[in-house]
C-alpha cells in the first residue's frame, strides 16, 4: 500500500494529488476557530495581568481581545456555513466539538459584556472566572476532538 | 481511555451548563428592574437600595421630538412660560450681564476617544439622544431693552471658543470657562461683541478624554476668586486614577494671579456653582455615577465645604463603598461628607439658580431652582423638568417641587431637554433648552399680560 502510494506520487503533480485526496489546505474556518481561541486565551493573561496590577490597560486589552476572538467566531461561523453550503468536501461535523466551542462562545460574549463594566468589577471576580472558564472549556474541547479523531473507527 | 473521556464529559458539561445559565440567569434577572418613587429619593435622607452590576447596562433615552409651532414646556400655577428665542445651537448655559443682556452659551463636547468597544456603542446611543447634535462653539447674546421677554436684537457675542460652558464677569473682565482652560475678555458695559483676542488665566484639565466636559464657573462676590466645577474623566474611574488629576472637584482660582488649589474633591460632576443668598457658603449640583441600579446613586444639590471630600469614586453619600475602585482608599472613605440634598437618581442636573429676584411669587425667593437634564439609563425615565428646592436658613426646607414640566410627552419624546438656568433682571428664570434649541423664560403669570410669541 505504501509502496502504491509512493509510485503514484511520482507520477502525478502534487496539486493533482491533493485534489483527489482531500481539501487543499486546512478549510478557512478552522483557522478562524484557531485564531478566536488564540485572542480567548490572549485575554485570560491579560486579564491576570490586570488583577495583579490593576492598571486599566490591561483591561483594555483584554476587552479588545475578547471582542477580536468574538468577531474570529463570527467569521468562522460565516465561513463555515459557506463551505457546508458550497457543497465542499469538508470533516462531517464533529458535535463534541461544534458544541464546546459554541459554549466557549457563548461564554465569552457574557465575557465581553462583564468587561464592559466600569472599573475594577469588569475583571475582578467574575470576567477573569469567564476568561479562564473560557480557556479550560477550549482545552478540554480540543482534546476531545483529538481523542475522537484518534479513536479507531468502527466498520472503517 | 473512551470511558474516561465520556465519564469527564458527563461530569464536567452538567456542571458548566448550570453555570451558563446561572451567569445568563443573572443577567436576565437584571433586565426588567425599574427604578422606584424618585421621591423617595429628595431630601437629606435618601434611600439607597443594594448596588447591582450589570451584564447590559440598562439604556432607556428619550427620543428627540422637538417643540412644534406654538409648544411649549408646562410652567407651574401661578407662571407663565414663553421662548425667549429659538433657532439656537445646542445651548448648554445662559448667564445675565449687569445691564440685563443674555448671553446664551452654544456648546458641545469635543469628540470622545474609543478606548473600549462600548465606545462605539455609547456613541451611536448619544446620537440617538441628540446629545451629539451640531454646537457653535459661540456665545449668543439677546438684548430685550423693554424687558417685555421679546429681545429686540441678537448678536453673536463671542465666537470660535472650544466646548464652553461656564461664564463670569467681574468688573470688566469676562471669564469663560472652556472645556481646557479660563479665558478672559475685556467687556465694556453694553458692548454687544467681543472680537478682542482673549488671555488664558489659566489650564483646566481638558483632553484627549475629557469624559465630563462642562467647566462651570462662579466668582466669588468680592471678585478676587474664581470657583471652578471640574468634572471626573470617567464614570468611575475605568480610565485609571492618573486621569482623574485635579478632576471631579471644584477648583478655586486666584484671579489675580490664575493659580489654583483644589477648594472641594470627590465631587463627580459639579455642573453648576452657586451662592447660597442667606448664608452666603458655596453650593453645588453634581452628577453621581452611572451602572449600579435605577437607584443609584442619586445626583444632589449640597453645600460645599473648603477642603471637603464628598466620595468620588471610592464612596457615595458617606460611607458607601464602590466596589469598582482599585485600589480602595479607606483613609479617604472615612472623610467623605454625604451630600446635603439627594434629588432622585439620574436626573442630570445641569443648572442650578439661587432665587434672589422678586417677579415670581414670594415662596419662591432664597430656593434653588435645578434644570434636570433627564436621565439615559434608567427605568422609567427621571428628570426632564426643572425643579425648586425651597430653602430657610440657608439649608433645603421641603421636598423639590416641579416647575416647569412638558420637556417629555405621554410617549416618552422629547420637544427638549432643561440645561443652565439664570435669573434675568427683571426676576424671570431662564433655561436653556439644548434638544429644542430654545431659551425658555419663566414669569409670573399676570392677569391681562399674555406673553407675545418670539419672532
Amino acid at each position: 500500500m505504501k509502496h502504491a502510494t509512493i509510485t503514484e506520487a511520482t507520477f502525478i503533480g502534487d496539486a493533482s494529488l491533493r485534489s483527489t485526496a482531500k481539501p487543499r489546505g486546512r478549510p478557512l474556518h478552522r483557522i478562524l476557530v484557531s485564531f478566536s481561541a488564540a485572542y480567548f486565551a490572549g485575554a485570560l493573561v491579560t486579564d491576570l495581568v490586570y488583577w495583579q496590577t490593576p492598571d486599566v490597560l490591561w483591561e483594555r486589552f483584554s476587552i479588545w481581545l475578547v471582542a477580536a476572538g468574538l468577531i474570529m467566531a463570527g467569521l468562522a461561523t460565516i465561513a463555515y456555513v459557506i463551505d457546508l453550503a458550497g457543497g465542499r468536501q469538508i470533516d462531517r461535523p464533529s458535535w463534541p466539538r461544534v458544541v464546546g466551542y459554541a459554549f466557549a462562545v457563548l461564554l465569552s460574549l457574557i465575557n465581553a459584556f462583564v468587561h464592559s463594566r466600569d472599573g475594577y468589577t469588569a475583571v475582578v471576580p467574575t470576567g477573569l472566572m469567564l476568561s479562564g472558564l473560557v480557556v479550560v472549556v477550549l482545552l478540554l474541547t480540543a482534546w476531545v476532538g483529538m481523542a475522537l479523531a484518534n479513536r479507531p473507527r468502527v466498520g472503517g | 481511555m473512551i470511558h474516561a473521556l465520556k465519564a469527564a464529559r458527563s461530569k464536567m458539561l452538567p456542571r458548566l451548563a448550570v453555570l451558563v445559565v446561572a451567569i445568563a440567569g443573572l443577567g436576565l434577572a437584571s433586565c426588567d428592574d425599574n427604578g422606584g418613587d424618585p421621591r423617595r429619593q429628595i431630601g437629606a435622607n435618601p434611600v439607597l437600595p443594594e448596588l447591582q452590576q450589570y451584564l447590559m447596562p440598562p439604556i432607556r433615552i428619550a427620543k428627540v421630538a422637538g417643540w412644534g409651532k406654538d409648544e411649549t414646556p408646562t410652567a407651574a400655577q401661578g407662571l407663565q412660560i414663553h421662548a425667549l428665542a429659538t433657532g439656537f445651537e445646542h445651548p448648554r448655559s445662559v448667564y445675565v450681564l449687569p445691564n440685563g443682556d443674555v448671553l446664551v452659551v452654544e456648546s458641545n463636547g469635543p469628540k470622545a476617544p474609543i478606548s473600549r468597544p462600548k465606545d462605539i456603542i455609547t456613541g451611536w446611543v448619544q446620537q440617538f439622544a441628540g446629545a451629539k447634535a451640531k454646537d457653535a462653539n459661540r456665545i449668543t447674546l439677546l438684548r430685550d431693552t423693554k424687558g417685555d421677554g421679546v429681545p429686540e436684537l441678537r448678536t453673536v457675542f463671542l465666537d470660535h471658543l472650544n466646548s464652553p460652558f461656564g461664564v463670569a464677569l467681574v468688573g470688566h473682565d469676562l471669564y469663560v470657562a472652556n472645556t481646557d482652560a479660563i479665558v478672559r475678555y475685556p467687556y465694556q458695559d453694553g458692548q454687544t461683541s467681543i472680537t478682542a483676542a482673549g488671555t488664558k488665566l489659566t489650564d483646566l484639565p481638558g483632553g484627549p478624554i475629557d469624559h465630563h466636559w462642562t467647566k462651570s464657573l462662579l466668582a466669588s462676590p468680592d471678585g478676587s476668586k474664581l470657583y471652578v466645577g471640574v468634572g471626573s474623566n470617567s464614570n468611575i474611574g475605568e480610565n485609571g486614577i492618573g486621569a482623574e488629576y485635579e478632576r471631579a472637584a471644584i477648583w478655586e482660582v486666584d484671579r489675580a494671579s490664575g493659580a489654583h488649589r483644589i477648594f472641594a474633591s470627590g465631587i463627580r460632576n459639579p455642573t453648576g456653582l452657586q451662592w447660597e443668598p442667606e448664608t452666603g457658603k458655596l453650593w453645588a449640583i453634581a452628577n453621581e455615577r452611572d451602572e449600579i441600579g435605577p437607584d443609584l446613586v442619586p445626583d444632589y444639590l449640597t453645600s460645599v465645604r473648603d477642603g471637603g471630600f464628598y466620595g468620588w469614586p471610592y464612596s457615595y453619600y458617606g460611607q458607601h463603598l464602590d466596589p469598582r475602585i482599585m485600589p480602595q482608599r479607606p483613609d479617604l472613605v472615612a472623610t467623605a461628607i454625604a451630600p446635603d440634598y439627594a434629588l432622585s437618581s439620574h436626573v442630570a442636573p445641569l443648572g442650578v439658580a439661587m432665587y434672589t429676584g422678586t417677579d415670581l411669587p414670594a415662596n419662591y425667593r432664597g430656593g434653588a431652582f435645578v434644570g434636570e437634564h433627564g436621565s439615559w439609563d434608567r427605568t422609567p425615565l427621571n428628570g426632564y423638568k426643572v425643579v425648586f428646592v425651597p430653602f430657610s436658613g440657608g439649608r433645603p426646607s421641603g421636598p423639590a417641587q416641579d416647575v416647569v414640566t412638558g420637556f417629555l410627552d405621554e410617549n416618552n419624546h422629547a420637544h427638549g431637554r432643561p440645561v443652565g438656568l439664570a435669573i434675568d433682571r427683571s426676576g424671570g428664570l431662564l433655561i436653556a433648552d439644548d434638544v429644542g434649541n430654545t431659551v425658555w423664560r419663566v414669569s409670573s403669570l399676570k392677569p391681562g399680560s399674555p406673553p407675545k410669541p418670539a419672532s
